[in-house]
């Protein structure tokens, strides 16, 4: 070994090597314990000899700390003598807590959601936030100017436009992943989407942020049809709330999917009666939540992604992330904008 | 768009026994969604919510006339009540006829044209039936002469509008239908002054004066006023595109503008305008001073639209015996034709929304009802192809490790303040800005995630320690073209910096990457954070919080999903320490990668501990071919102290052997 000087740093760490030793000692028998730690040519004494080795100024520094090493080990081992002679362990102690931080919700949500979608071979992709006026609505069947586009409340951002593709737009909706999903796929089908990302729409109040998040599902194919849409929602109905959850569909409009439904989940509160023992139920008020929108892809907006309509059909759906997840039994957020908040207290209950 | 209709309105025009719950069920499956049913009074009202495509809904009648089909589907009997308003029924009443204004359509976008003097309009108040309705559907009440035009709007479904006939002779007699030019300006007739873009359809005099925005809102110059006393009632069919444009250019978004604009049925005209003369007559004791002016230059022929039976089952995934299909178009007005396998369908004139063979197949299918069709997975095959610039596992395995180990996750708004903006390592004008924002505190798209955390940060200032992370899009404008979205994933924590440190090398350590170094930059407590020597974010300490930004893309190739197994050691290794002191502010990282670097025996290097400038470094030596003794660690030793010493200006503490 090297002969030096050993430094106050070193010491201390000794010093708790020697404590942490004690602690996770398996030996139970404390009188043998005693012995190891403070006998005569005990852990301590062994310990005690290395101040011969210390600088002499620092010398009186490392008396201090090897003083309060053995009241420290003085104290433990009389504990555990007290401990054995009672045999007495107080299991009411408070437990020691690991630091614990909290997957945000939004991303349990999403998490849980892309895992249900997986198990029936959807893929998950991501696009881009910050889109062409085309990805957004011109390839989705709404030219410019079109009455349809007053829905989305669409923010515009201050960048130079492009001849043809538009301007550059926030996306208001997922549904930009449609066409540039069937690009990817250069026209080639099967596809199974499911595009999660951040939307941006400008409305603001208790059940709508600026910001917020929605996840689409496309499905093309040859011989896709509306019951194949029913089934999926179903599906997705029952794992995300609940066996007995079931879905419905209502006719909408939507100008890149023809048909176009509404898409309401059964209260599983009340399983879609609107009645708890007779009163009207409180959380869904008629039975039914209404979540989002789907149907069936438009034929242009195949056509804008290089699949012949004529050949293949399918589906799409797309809703809010914070709408669906809210309405899961016993959640109770009332306000939406709380996820979006710099509160903790909201965030640790998570 | 919603409308509000009254039960008792809507049975005008629907015989039937259904109670309103059912018609709202019913029509809510297979129609317009009715939203709420409420009551007021006496009476119940619907609030219906009606889709952009469907303005023929937009009406008591149009209404009434989906909810006889529907009814009807659910077994219940149901009956549109028919319609005989025709212009047949107009006949002059008055005694002296009343010249009608020339009209002159230069712009050639009007596809009908309708109007008819009334004389000797009374002044009256408005009935009370009639005005309890209007305060049913939210209108507001006048009198009967301003009202009628609203009352029969609501219940046919066209705008119509009441001139004052004698203002319209004064300001020359000619109604010329022409485009407005830039800078002409004109009042409506609620006092509002507005100027042209141009553009615009609007209606002139001889003189050139505006007189009328039509579609969208009277001018103040020809509307009926207090002194009216003859009306000439108007109905137009103008190009929607023009009268959307007009309407959103100044805001001017009236019930009449959000009809027009989505295209009603120049039909309409008729029974709208002859419900409205009836009720001049019956409540304001007018006379019909002048003929039915109508002229329909340009009558759209509804398409004849070619469907083949295979593709209707296609959609439904069964098959609707022909007969069904038949009976469903009919009740909707259609026209059918069938040759063996091809239905031709000609679609009503009100029905603008039914172009292509799929418009008919939805119309089969709600009515037939969706929730008659059976719901199933599909068998079709699973996509094999993902994308390859994004690893949504890795970012799920990064966010549930920082969580668990204390971080918590956040998520801000990627949109931001000017302030915000300021605090990033961008300047302000760098960043993309919003031309429409709604707020000003979410105006720029954030190009950094930092200033977002250390708000989060300072808005918690009470706890005592807090450390957050988001995984998120920054997004830095091009040149050209979209602006770039990079995935960051970015921490704060007012944590001590070693064990914020140590956080980030353990996340790094579960991906398998290791040699994680930090490069720091001169007279600044930052630095870039390195694998090897690739630059995978940056560090910085400000103000005791510690800030580390990744680019989590830059991560992803050198994630491994598991490590490359080492064969376990058969020889023992040595172990010992070093205690240097240094110079101040002397980084020890270098150090330590030196002493690492120095010997392929070298297998670890550790810091033990720091007392005062004093370093204290444990060293593992170990060969894998046999058990190094005091004497093959003793050259190791001395090289490391000879060149710590010189390259650090150290001093070792103690003396070598």
């Amino acid at each position: 070994m090297v002969y030096m000087e050993i430094s106050l740093t070193s010491l201390e760490q000794a010093i708790q090597t020697l404590e942490q030793q004690l602690d996770h000692e398996t030996e139970l028998d404390p009188q043998k314990l005693n012995t190891k730690y403070l006998g005569k040519r005990g852990l301590f004494n062994e310990l005690s000899k290395q101040i011969k080795d210390i600088s002499p100024k620092d010398r009186k520094q490392a008396g201090k700390l090897l003083n309060a090493l053995k009241n420290s080990l003085q104290t433990k081992l009389g504990n555990l003598q007290l401990h054995k002679a009672e045999d007495w362990v107080d299991l009411t102690f408070p437990g020691t807590l690991p630091p614990q931080g909290h997957l945000h919700p939004v991303s349990q949500a999403i998490e849980e959601i892309s895992e249900i979608f997986k198990k029936i071979g959807f893929t998950r992709a991501r696009y881009p936030e910050v889109d062409w006026d085309y990805y957004a609505f011109g390839s989705l069947n709404m030219p410019p100017d079109h009455p349809a586009r007053d829905e989305w409340e669409t923010f515009f951002v201050d960048l130079p436009a492009d001849k043809k593709m538009g301007k550059i737009v926030l996306t208001p909706h997922t549904s930009n992943g449609q066409v540039r999903e069937m690009e990817r796929l250069k026209g080639k089908p099967p596809i199974r989407m499911i595009n999660i990302a951040r939307c941006y729409r400008r409305q603001q109040d208790v059940t709508h942020t600026q910001m917020f998040h929605q996840f689409e599902g496309l499905v093309v194919d040859q011989g896709i049809n509306i019951q194949h849409l029913k089934g999926t929602l179903d599906y997705f109905a029952k794992e995300f709330y609940g066996p007995g959850t079931k879905s419905r569909i209502r006719p909408f409009h939507f100008q890149f999917t023809e048909p176009s439904f509404e898409v309401d989940f059964s209260c599983h509160l009340c399983h879609g009666t609107g009645l708890i023992g007779g009163e009207k139920c409180s959380f869904c008020k008629s039975g039914w939540h209404e979540v989002g929108g789907a149907g069936m892809v438009h034929p242009n907006v195949l056509k804008a992604g290089g699949i012949d309509p004529n050949k293949y059909t399918g589906f799409a759906f797309g809703w809010g992330v914070e709408r669906t997840y809210t309405l899961k039994e016993g959640l109770n957020i009332d306000d939406i904008r709380l996820l979006y908040s710099e509160e903790m207290r909201f965030f640790e209950q998570f | 768009m919603n409308i509000l209709i009254p039960h008792h309105w809507l049975l005008e025009q629907l015989k039937t026994e259904a109670v309103p719950e059912k018609i709202q069920e019913y029509l809510s499956l297979s129609g317009p969604s009715i939203e709420r049913v409420y009551e007021h009074g006496r009476e119940r009202v619907y609030d219906i919510e009606i889709t952009t495509n469907r303005v023929d809904s937009m009406s008591v009648r149009g209404v009434a006339r989906e909810a006889a089909v529907i009814l009807k589907q659910f077994d219940i009997p149901a009956k549109l009540v028919k319609n005989s308003l025709s212009f047949a029924q107009i006949k002059p009443t008055s005694k002296q006829l009343l010249p009608l204004p020339k009209i002159t359509d230069k712009t050639k976008l009007c596809s009908r044209m309708s109007g008819v003097i009334l004389q000797n309009v009374q002044r009256q108040p408005t009935p009370k039936w009639m005005a309890d309705r209007l305060q049913l559907i939210e209108a507001n009440v006048h009198d009967a002469a301003i009202d009628i035009t609203n009352y029969v709007t609501h219940e046919q479904g066209h705008p119509i509008h009441a001139f004052d006939y004698d203002r319209i002779m004064q300001l020359g007699g000619e109604i010329i239908i022409t485009l407005a030019k830039k800078g002409e300006k004109f009042t409506t007739l609620d006092g509002e002054n507005y100027v042209a873009t141009g553009g615009e359809v609007v209606y002139k005099n001889p003189a050139g004066k505006i007189i009328d925005l039509p579609a969208i809102k009277g001018t103040s110059n020809s509307a009926v006023s207090a002194n009216t006393k003859n009306i000439l009632l108007w109905i137009e069919s103008i190009d929607p595109t023009k009268i959307r444009f007009a309407s959103m250019t100044h805001a001017i978004r009236t019930v009449a503008a959000q009809l027009a604009e989505k295209g009603i049925d120049p039909h309409l005209a008729e029974p709208t305008m002859v419900k409205a003369v009836q009720l001049y007559q019956e409540l304001c004791n007018a006379q019909i001073a002048s003929e039915v002016y109508d002229a329909f230059p340009n009558q759209k022929i509804p398409p004849t639209i070619t469907l083949d039976l295979h593709k209707i089952h296609a959609y439904l995934g069964l098959v609707l015996p022909t007969k069904k299909i038949i009976d469903i178009l009919s009740a909707l007005e259609c026209q059918v034709k069938i040759t063996r396998e091809t239905l031709r369908i000609i679609p009503p004139t009100f029905r603008r929304d039914l172009n292509i063979p799929v418009d008919i197949i939805e119309e089969i299918a709600r009515i037939y009802g969706y929730h008659q069709l059976p719901s199933k997975l599909m068998a079709t095959s699973i996509p094999l192809s993902q994308q390859t610039d994004t690893n949504f596992q890795a970012e799920n395995i990064a966010k549930h490790y920082l969580s668990n180990i204390g971080w918590q996750e956040v998520y801000t708004y990627s949109l931001i303040s000017e302030e915000l903006a300021k605090k990033s390592n961008w300047s302000v004008a760098s960043h993309a800005k919003l031309i429409n924002p709604l707020t000003d505190d979410k105006t720029y798209l954030r190009r950094s995630l930092i200033p977002s955390l250390l708000q989060v940060i300072e808005t918690n200032s009470h706890l005592p320690e807090l450390s957050v992370f988001e995984l998120a899009h920054v997004y830095h404008p091009q040149n050209h073209g979209l602006p770039k979205e990079v995935l960051h994933l970015s921490l704060a924590s007012n944590k001590s910096f070693p064990k914020v440190k140590g956080d980030l090398i353990s996340l790094l350590k579960k991906f398998h990457i290791s040699n994680v170094t930090v490069k720091p930059n001169l007279n600044e407590d930052a630095g870039f954070i390195k694998v090897d020597d690739i630059r995978i974010g940056q560090l910085k300490v400000i103000d005791k919080i510690t800030i580390i930004e990744i680019i989590f893309t830059q991560l992803l190739p050198l994630m491994k999903t598991h490590p490359h197994y080492q064969p376990l050691p058969k020889t023992a290794s040595v172990i010992e320490q070093l205690t240097f002191t240094l110079p101040t502010k002397t980084f020890i990282g270098p150090i330590i990668t030196d002493i690492s670097e120095l010997s392929p025996k070298i297998k670890t290097v550790l810091l033990k501990g720091v007392y005062q400038q004093n370093y204290t470094l444990t060293i593992e030596y170990w060969d894998p071919q046999k058990n190094l003794t005091n004497e093959n660690v003793r050259p190791l030793r001395k090289r490391i102290v000879k060149v710590i010493e010189k390259t650090y200006q150290a001093k070792l503490v103690g003396k070598l052997e």
